[in-house]
């Protein structure tokens, strides 16, 4: 792919990007690496034992062990005692699904320096990847009590909850989450999402009621869009719905629906769109509530 | 062009700043030198003082980079779902992508000698 990145800076402010914005995109960043970045290493300066980091687990994600080792040694070169380097080391063996070894390694950090934060999320991971979800979450909780302001952690806890079903928990995950930043849209959604899902008419109303709040935070939500719409047309044909709300409901189903096509309208697939809009309607009214 | 615009009116905002300070000390001086009563300064300096003042601050705004959004939200609008899903802490390893890699067969052996190297 990206014919159009040959140069090392263009590629350095790309990877730059990457690490800031959170992207995953392992499969480039190994790519890239080699094609260009490997023979410029020098001309990095600090930034390239970042680069080296990033380069590191993104092998490890595509299980490319000859970069993976590549950068790992050349990190132990530099820094033969840094906790950091043996946190990578560990995460060399959970790669290569050596759990016991990168538990040890990790348990080792942990004791030297109990503040380090990514030892104890590894740990977590290490848990899930063997399936433990229970245990995971076991250690997750007990991390998220020593740090409390953990985003990413709360958003594991979340998942995990999710993968178990429990969505009371996951819920009150995505509420800490919400805390954190209340303006995030994604979060608002989420959290609608886990009510939509765990039904019900009460639920359903927060849903709405928060699906509402993430559209007007980002009205390109097209996520919280179509939230908005399913959730308003069950509402409308839940029987518990009094009928002043129920008019409410189809009235924001409509405006839902309006503001989606619309959105959709302004990209090219109109024709598509607005059958797949038609059909999602049918499919979901189902009774006589709108008609 | 804008921005080295933007630089000259904050050097001319800075040395009529300046100017109106030495200015102001240089009345002083003469006030003394002829015994008279010090009442306010003129208004000439006065005026250079505050319009130059004004001149300074616009420019180091200007300089100072891109103006952000004030409101919140819109900064949090070009997030993505995916990305902020992402979470490099929580990656776990044991997923497809070793099969799409071409030397995968090799992974357990190499990773081996890899690390009792290190």
């Amino acid at each position: 792919m990206e014919k159009q990145y040959t140069h090392w800076e263009d590629v350095r402010d790309l990877l730059r990007n990457w690490r800031e914005e959170n992207c995953r995109q392992s499969e480039d960043v190994v790519d890239m690496w080699n094609d260009v970045l490997a023979n410029h290493f020098g001309k990095l300066g600090d930034e390239g034992w970042l680069v080296l980091e990033q380069v590191f687990i993104a092998a490890l994600d595509c299980h490319n062990m000859e970069v993976a080792n590549f950068c790992l040694s050349k990190l132990n070169q530099e820094f033969p005692d840094s906790l950091r380097v043996k946190r990578l080391k560990a995460m060399k063996y959970e790669a290569s699904e050596k759990y016991d070894h990168a538990l040890d390694i990790l348990d080792l950090i942990i004791k030297k320096d109990e503040t380090n934060a990514a030892s104890r999320k590894r740990k977590v991971t290490i848990y899930k990847s063997q399936g433990m979800i229970i245990e995971a979450i076991k250690e997750l909780t007990d991390y998220l009590r020593i740090f409390m302001a953990d985003q990413e952690a709360w958003m594991e806890l979340c998942d995990l909850y999710i993968s178990q079903q429990e969505w009371n928990k996951a819920a009150f995950c995505v509420e800490e989450l919400m805390l954190h930043s209340p303006f995030n849209h994604l979060y608002l959604q989420r959290y609608a999402e886990i009510k939509y899902t765990q039904g019900g008419y009460e639920n359903l109303e927060v849903a709405r009621t928060y699906y509402s709040q993430a559209a007007k935070l980002n009205p390109k939500n097209v996520r919280a869009l179509y939230g908005l719409m399913l959730t308003s047309v069950h509402m409308a044909s839940n029987s518990k719905c009094p009928s002043q709300k129920k008019k409410e409901s189809i009235k924001l189903s409509e405006w839902a629906s309006n503001q989606l096509s619309q959105l959709q309208g302004s990209n090219d697939s109109k024709l598509f769109s607005s059958q797949i809009l038609e059909g999602l309607g049918n499919l979901q009214i189902g009774n006589d509530s709108k008609n | 062009m804008s921005s080295s615009m933007n630089k000259y009116m904050f050097i001319l905002g800075i040395v009529l700043l300046f100017h109106a300070a030495y200015s102001a000390a240089q009345h002083r001086s003469y006030l003394r030198l002829t015994e008279q009563e010090f009442t306010s300064l003129p208004a000439d300096i006065v005026l250079q003082t505050i319009f130059s003042l004004l001149l300074a601050v616009f420019g180091v705004t200007m300089i100072a980079g891109e103006f952000k959004e004030i409101r919140s939200n819109i900064d949090l609008q070009k997030k993505t779902w995916k990305n902020l899903n992402n979470r490099p802490s929580f990656y776990t390893f044991n997923h497809r992508g070793h099969i799409f890699n071409p030397i995968a067969f090799s992974r357990s052996s190499s990773g081996k000698g890899a690390l009792e190297a290190n």
